[in-house]
């Protein structure tokens, strides 16, 4: 499979070595074209629960919007610490936590203060490719860790130890993962904490998508494993599960020495998260949790329209136990997945990623997203499916 | 719990070098409103919010708004900077770290004729020096409206000649003249302007980066740390810039 194809544009060519490019070319395609319906970026279609927005509105209205402490304000810190001793069971405390710009950041400031020129981060494949900059600013190296999808893209703890080298510094987790959608189930993550207590590893984990979990699957922190808290940096943020993408408001969990130097680092690169966004995370993590069990009940119903149109569309996939996504194998269309994705946005006006967006090693998948109402997955279903019919060699 | 110093080099010695003291001195979050901030901006952010402007909004920045810095630019300064070209950040820190570090090299110098203090992490993060004289090996000249005189013209020759990058960083001046390094169109595309919604909207976090030849690649660096800015702090500065005295 290449990319001859003379109908994609040299824009959509040039940008498939770098995953984020790609998708942020195929964003602005898609933005000047009529009527497209958009599964490509993760940013959940339904609204910040309207008790959150209240919450920020009483700040807001009462003047509460000062500067707050870089590491986050006080009362969400200690709420964030709460909610995750109860829920995720990790041993923290306030001092253990800070308030970050998104999960994104999170992810960054680890990379900046841990990561050492020549360093090796071990990153199961496919990639959230977003965070490859930091690893690069950083000057360490992404050595890849395989994953499968008849194992639903489940990390194996072999697949880790056969990465390691004497380079190796830290293991990158992403569970649920963005792009695959599949999770990192308990068994798997204790096989994997042994792994890493033995060969001394950081984990950095990317829990973002923790409180999307499908039945009978639960999320599980590796965190809260015995020798794991004091290696462990977990990273989360009210983006995904409260629909709060554009308020720009995460945490991180670590080592109180991690945080303080996360902290410092912070403090030069972007300073302090909004204090709206801080008061909105507070409402999220405090107030009533019924909207994160509602959207999940929404996504669910998502999930089996969306599957079932892969299945008439005649493409595989691991199972998708999390996340808002479908990673599939497009494989039967006989076409390199971006190809296949300019043709589904030109011509179908459906826009998904190619799997090229998520590493090098995926030209014969798509990410679709959950992220329209039942009624547009349908029609998106029923607009790609002539495209494929006309193309599929 | 501490993080085992076996994991890491000394975390405290990789940080020592930021300028930022540890314990970072709390701020003390006041019921009091501090510092007011007029109730056509918060309306327009719980309007805002009203609409659903809860979701990212596009990597640089409401188009609204990068149309105001560029008319801005233009208007007080005569530079010619498109919407394209400018990319709203997280508080002037964002902007400052993301140009520094883009467009410095490692190991070079920032020629810094004024006080470094706020430069001072990003330079220690990207690995460079921080001179207040002209060097071989300097990569970027770092201006503010208050250290403009008539030394300045001498180094915008300088960096003319020796094509060196310049971040013009307008946040926190305290002096407002009207001379920009980019009316010089030899200098225009590797000049960067950077500025800040503080201290009015501090705890708000906007700032922004606008020109050069690199405008796209300044943007993709930011949205590879956070993204975008928040979108509802993004509908209240635009309130508040529409509204202030140009």
């Amino acid at each position: 499979m290449s990319l001859d194809n003379p109908k994609i544009p040299e824009a959509v060519r040039a940008a498939t070595a770098d995953g984020t490019q790609l998708r942020y070319t195929l964003m602005e395609m898609a933005r000047d074209m009529p009527d497209v319906i958009t599964l490509g970026r993760g940013d959940p279609d339904l609204p910040t629960p309207p008790h959150i927005v209240e919450a920020a509105n009483r700040a807001m209205r009462a003047g509460r919007v000062g500067l707050t402490d870089v590491q986050g304000m006080p009362p969400l810190r200690e709420a964030i610490a709460a909610h995750l001793c109860e829920h995720n069971g990790l041993p923290v405390a306030a001092k253990n936590v800070m308030v970050t710009t998104g999960g994104q950041e999170g992810l960054f400031l680890a990379i900046q203060a841990l990561i050492d020129p020549g360093d090796e981060i071990l990153v199961p494949d496919p990639r959230y490719t977003s965070y490859d900059d930091a690893i690069k600013r950083a000057g360490g190296k992404m050595v890849m860790v395989p994953t499968r999808r008849e194992e639903a893209f489940n990390l194996e703890a072999a697949a880790v130890e056969a990465a390691i080298t004497p380079a190796s510094k830290a293991l990158l987790i992403v569970t649920p993962s963005n792009p695959t959608a599949g999770i990192v189930t308990e068994d798997r993550l204790r096989a994997i904490a042994d792994v890493c207590i033995r060969h001394n590893l950081i984990v950095i984990v990317d829990e973002i998508y923790s409180k999307i979990v499908y039945a009978p699957y639960q999320h599980f922190s590796i965190g809260s494993l015995p020798g794991m808290a004091e290696r462990t940096i977990t990273l989360d943020a009210f983006s995904k599960a409260y629909a709060m993408t554009g308020w720009r408001c995460g945490y991180v969990a670590a080592p109180e020495n991690v945080i303080d130097a996360m902290a410092r680092i912070k403090a030069v690169t972007t300073g302090p998260v909004a204090t709206v966004s801080q008061w909105a995370g507070l409402a999220a993590i405090t107030g009533p949790q019924d909207c994160v069990s509602d959207y999940l009940r929404i996504y669910t119903q998502r999930r089996a329209v969306l599957l079932d149109g892969l299945d008439r569309m005649g493409f595989a996939y691991g199972e998708p136990r999390g996340a808002l996504f479908v990673w599939a194998d497009s494989s039967s269309t006989g076409m390199h997945a971006t190809e296949l994705s300019y043709l589904l946005l030109k011509e179908g006006r459906v826009l998904i990623f190619p799997g090229a967006a998520f590493g090098e090693n995926w030209r014969e998948y798509v990410r679709i997203t959950l992220l329209e109402p039942i009624e547009t997955l349908r029609a998106a279903v029923e607009r790609m499916l002539p495209v494929l019919e006309r193309y599929r060699a | 719990m501490q993080f085992p110093q076996t994991l890491s080099r000394p975390l405290a010695q990789r940080v020592a070098g930021l300028g930022v003291p540890s314990p970072i001195a709390p701020v003390a979050m006041k019921d009091a409103p501090a510092p007011a901030i007029a109730s056509h901006v918060i309306e327009a952010a719980v309007d805002a919010l009203a609409r659903g402007e809860t979701h990212y909004t596009d990597r640089p920045g409401i188009p609204e708004l990068r149309a105001w810095v560029a008319q801005h630019l233009a208007q007080r300064y005569s530079v010619q900077v498109g919407p394209a070209e400018v990319t709203i950040t997280c508080g002037s820190t964002e902007a400052r770290f993301v140009a520094l570090t883009l467009l410095a090299e490692a190991g070079s110098a920032l020629l810094c004729p004024g006080d470094a203090a706020r430069i001072r992490g990003a330079a220690h993060i990207l690995g460079a020096d921080i001179v207040d004289s002209v060097q071989d090996n300097v990569s970027l000249l770092y201006l503010s409206p208050d250290v403009y005189r008539e030394t300045s013209v001498e180094l915008l020759q300088q960096a003319q000649d020796r094509g060196w990058w310049i971040v013009y960083d307008l946040s926190f001046a305290q002096t407002a003249p009207p001379f920009h390094p980019a009316q010089n169109q030899k200098l225009a595309d590797r000049v960067v302007t950077i500025n800040s919604l503080s201290p009015e909207l501090a705890g708000w976090r906007l700032g922004w980066m606008a020109g050069s030849a690199a405008a796209l690649r300044l943007r993709a660096a930011k949205q590879a740390i956070t993204i975008c800015s928040t979108a509802v702090s993004q509908w209240a500065g635009l309130a508040y810039l529409k509204a202030k005295p140009s």
